[in-house]
């Protein structure tokens, strides 16, 4: 089920007729979340419940376990239990074909031909999502971070929660845990603030289906196109992915508000940012934040004079999480590659007034190198091998003698004007919103405004992009 | 914990009906605007309402009943009224319809035509007989391609409640998608929307035009101004049907036409014959339709057998047809010909059927088409009408 679709409209509007008028108390109302959540993702698969609920049972249980064994030794065979359990569920799921068929390609390098047998399962829906929350919660009783809270119905409403369940945010245990114990009643103020989260959510996700369409016509090209045109599908798809998963994270954190539960920002205008590590800050926040403090932290972080090789491991797998193909790891790769550069060129005394100048010239050409950067990212994000991002690239900085199709020019200009717009958007939801939310005339107008242009435009969509990770 | 029940439900309240009034103003906003556009379902598929509300009236004729079915082509090339005439003069009692419609591939036309298997049945009447126009170039994949925008809204006017329930139950996120364009979007889909302004903001990319002389572009310009006015002055009473039942949902007859008129329409006609004309007319279908390579989209086939299957239900007898071509400018590939061969009996396989391909008869000449596809009024109409009666004269 996704958000901006009609059948999503009429699950939400019998959901919280239900919450708000007839589970007043909050036990019933966790067991009303999970039925949702549990009828949210079966509309989808509802094969894979049962792992769902399975897997968080199992982590339920082995936090219990690691919080009252006696010993280090035992807290940390719980802990590798768990890891082994979730990460084995992932690699089972994601990773096991993209292994076995790249053996057989490695193999067949030196001339064997092997034959390995490939499973070609369905990817459960949210699988990374929601498997990296179950771990946060065994790790950090492990860490001694948090205490385990009783109560299983808690932990598996927490853990299936519907708006975040497929795409996140990736929320740690601590964090929503808690507001499943003891729900809150929205404000009107949250509540108007989820509202206009929703909206925003909905315009960013009915933009990004139209930007696909340059983007598919760049990244799926079968003939060779205009250098401009190749410009335009790598714009079109920065701004595709942005507005598509920040839409539907906008969303996510929208309809939690209106349930009471509040879950942290995911993204701050990443493409305004001035440097590949600044990026980071920005870019799926909850992602980033939980590989540096379950990965980069555990392999040592900044301490162990390996943070070179901490970064890039950490960065390799955060490309690897995103899908099982070597386009993943390349762009996982490539953004370690350009934060480690950042890192060693920000060390380096000749570039010292660089670094700290507060120019507004110097901060406009880190912008635009940092963009730059993070679109030859995209490449390799979107292309469908490594032979198609390379080729994709080599288009985009060569002048080819094909002529522009129809309107490029102005294809350009939208694709260009539509990303940054939505950028300064979500820049005034962030820093404005409030102001906005005093004003009810201006917030209901602009509010019908936006959902009538989402509810105008519509473009055949494969659901969210970042459902597939 | 009352008051905190009393908060809860005060609170929701609140929320339901903000959420409630917010989408009420929306989707009223946006009726307006298509309200201001002028743009509803029955606009754009004028013809098709008219035919299925016809459908009702049909089977309560009494004398035996013939339909030809098609695209556009069979909308040109097939006069009702001329085929009774001939027919019935050999002391038959037949009353034919046309249900020629522009603009419907096979997955749209395959609704249409349960719709008029339902009335048929429950009718319990029986077409004497059928005649299915096979559209080679309405079955490709281009054609397909066309259609992507229109086909939400096309199908919620086509479909029944039962089939979108159908759908609703294998598929709920499609079925509740379509429910919501129906019933709350009065059939006008947002993608329908955006391929409209799409269409306006990026049009496709035109092809160089072959200039056409201007005197014959001002000589045809003439011809249908004093055409629009005869046909005002010879029929007074028309209520501007796109499918008028006295026709029979095809046109007028020569008969009743005046000499000037007939006159008139060989000038307009003959405007058309310009070899600039016929070219770019083919290249335009050649850009919409894939006209000479014929790479045919498998779903747009089976829903062509479908429609063979839904006549065959209430039809004593069902043939399938090819209207003639204008082969002198339409020329198929040696690799569209295998395509069309192998599509032809595939259908023939599924149907039981022997396609008739009136593609090259004899009959239709090059200048009895109004472009390089479409059969023109009083000639070429005339023309495959009278061959459609001496083929099935016979079996009526």
């Amino acid at each position: 089920m996704i958000f901006n679709t009609p059948l999503f409209f009429l699950f939400f509007s019998i959901f919280i007729l239900c919450y708000g008028f007839v589970f007043l108390r909050n036990t019933p109302r966790v067991y009303l979340i999970i039925v949702g959540s549990l009828i949210f993702y079966g509309a989808w698969n509802y094969k894979f419940i049962p792992l769902l609920v399975g897997s968080g049972i199992a982590d339920y249980f082995i936090a219990q376990a690691i919080y009252s064994a006696s010993t280090q030794a035992k807290k940390k065979l719980w802990v590798s239990i768990s890891l082994c359990l979730n990460l084995g569920i992932l690699g089972l799921f994601k990773y096991a074909d993209f292994v076995l068929e790249s053996v057989a390609e490695f193999l067949l390098v030196f001339g064997y031909q092997a034959s390995l047998p490939t499973l070609s399962w369905v990817l459960p829906v949210g699988i990374s999502f929601y498997t990296f929350q179950s771990l946060s919660y065994t790790i950090d009783v492990y860490r001694g971070e948090m205490k385990p809270r009783k109560g299983l119905v808690h932990f598996v409403a927490a853990l299936s929660f519907f708006p975040q369940l497929v795409a996140g945010p990736i929320l740690r245990a601590k964090q929503i845990l808690p507001q499943m114990h003891a729900i809150a009643l929205p404000t009107w103020e949250s509540a108007k603030h989820g509202i206009l989260l929703i909206t925003v959510g909905l315009i960013k996700k009915t933009g990004a289906d139209l930007l696909a369409i340059p983007a598919q016509k760049a990244f799926e090209a079968q003939e060779s196109i205009s250098t401009l045109e190749m410009w335009t599908g790598v714009v079109a798809f920065a701004g595709q992915i942005y507005g598509d998963f920040s839409g539907y994270t906008d969303m996510a954190i929208g309809i939690a508000l209106l349930l009471g539960f509040k879950i942290p920002l995911n993204f701050r205008v990443p493409y305004f940012a001035i440097s590949p590590v600044d990026f980071w800050r920005r870019w799926h926040i909850s992602l980033s934040s939980w590989l540096r403090d379950y990965l980069y932290i555990s392999l040592g972080g900044n301490r162990t004079g390996n943070r070179t090789r901490n970064v890039f491991i950490t960065m390799l797998l955060g490309g690897l999480w995103h899908g099982a193909a070597w386009t993943f790891v390349a762009w996982g790769a490539f953004h370690g590659a350009i934060i480690t550069a950042t890192h060693y060129l920000g060390n380096l005394a000749t570039f010292k007034s660089f670094n700290e100048s507060t120019s507004k010239g110097i901060k406009l050409f880190k912008w635009a190198l940092t963009f730059y950067l993070i679109l030859i990212g995209w490449v390799f994000f979107r292309a469908s091998s490594i032979d198609n991002a390379w080729h994709i690239l080599v288009e985009m900085h060569t002048l080819s003698d094909v002529s522009m199709g129809n309107n490029a020019l102005l294809i350009f200009a939208l694709v260009t004007v539509w990303t940054l717009l939505t950028h300064i958007m979500d820049f005034y939801v962030i820093k404005g919103a409030e102001k906005l939310e005093k004003r009810p005339w201006l917030f209901w107008l602009l509010m019908v405004v936006g959902i009538t242009l989402t509810l105008f435009i519509g473009e055949p969509s494969d659901e969210f992009i970042y459902f597939q990770f | 914990m009352n008051s905190s029940i009393s908060n809860s439900r005060k609170i929701y309240s609140k929320i339901c009906l903000g959420l409630l009034a917010l989408f009420i103003a929306a989707m009223g906003l946006i009726h307006f605007i298509v309200y201001l556009h002028g743009a509803n379902a029955s606009d754009f598929l004028g013809r098709v309402f008219e035919s299925k509300a016809a459908l009702p009236k049909i089977v309560k004729e009494e004398k035996d009943l013939v339909l030809m079915f098609g695209s556009s082509m069979t909308q040109a090339g097939f006069s009702p009224r001329q085929f009774d005439r001939l027919v019935n003069a050999e002391g038959k009692n037949i009353k034919s319809f046309n249900y020629g419609f522009g603009g419907l591939n096979p997955f749209f036309q395959d609704y249409l035509s349960r719709r008029i298997a339902d009335e048929f049945i429950a009718n319990d009447r029986q077409l004497k007989l059928a005649i299915i126009e096979f559209n080679p170039f309405q079955t490709t994949k281009t054609r397909w391609a066309g259609a992507i925008g229109s086909i939400d809204s096309y199908l919620t006017i086509l479909a029944s409640d039962e089939e979108l329930w159908e759908i609703a139950k294998a598929e709920p996120e499609r079925g509740a998608l379509l429910y919501n364009i129906k019933y709350l979007r009065r059939h006008i889909s947002a993608q329908l929307i955006t391929s409209y302004y799409g269409r306006g903001l990026f049009p496709r990319a035109r092809r160089e035009r072959l200039e056409e002389p201007k005197a014959l572009i001002d000589a045809r310009r003439e011809a249908g101004r004093e055409l629009t006015e005869l046909f005002a002055k010879e029929y007074p009473d028309f209520d501007d049907s796109d499918w008028y039942y006295p026709w029979q949902g095809g046109g007028t007859i020569p008969e009743e036409r005046s000499a000037r008129t007939l006159e008139v329409f060989k000038e307009y006609y003959a405007t058309f014959q310009h070899e600039n004309m016929k070219e770019n007319y083919r290249q335009n279908r050649i850009a919409s339709a894939d006209i000479e390579g014929l790479n045919f989209e498998p779903l747009l086939i089976e829903s062509f057998i479908q429609i063979v299957k839904n006549f065959q239900q209430f039809s004593d007898k069902v043939e399938v047809v090819m209207l003639p071509r204008g082969h002198q400018w339409i020329k198929y590939s040696p690799e569209a010909q295998a395509r069309l061969d192998a599509t032809i009996k595939q259908i023939e396989a599924a149907t039981g059927i022997t396609i008739r391909n009136h593609q090259l008869i004899p009959e239709i000449t090059p200048e009895m088409f109004s472009d390089v596809t479409h059969l023109a009024r009083y000639s070429g109409d005339v023309a495959y009408t009278n061959y459609l009666v001496k083929q099935y004269k016979d079996q009526l």
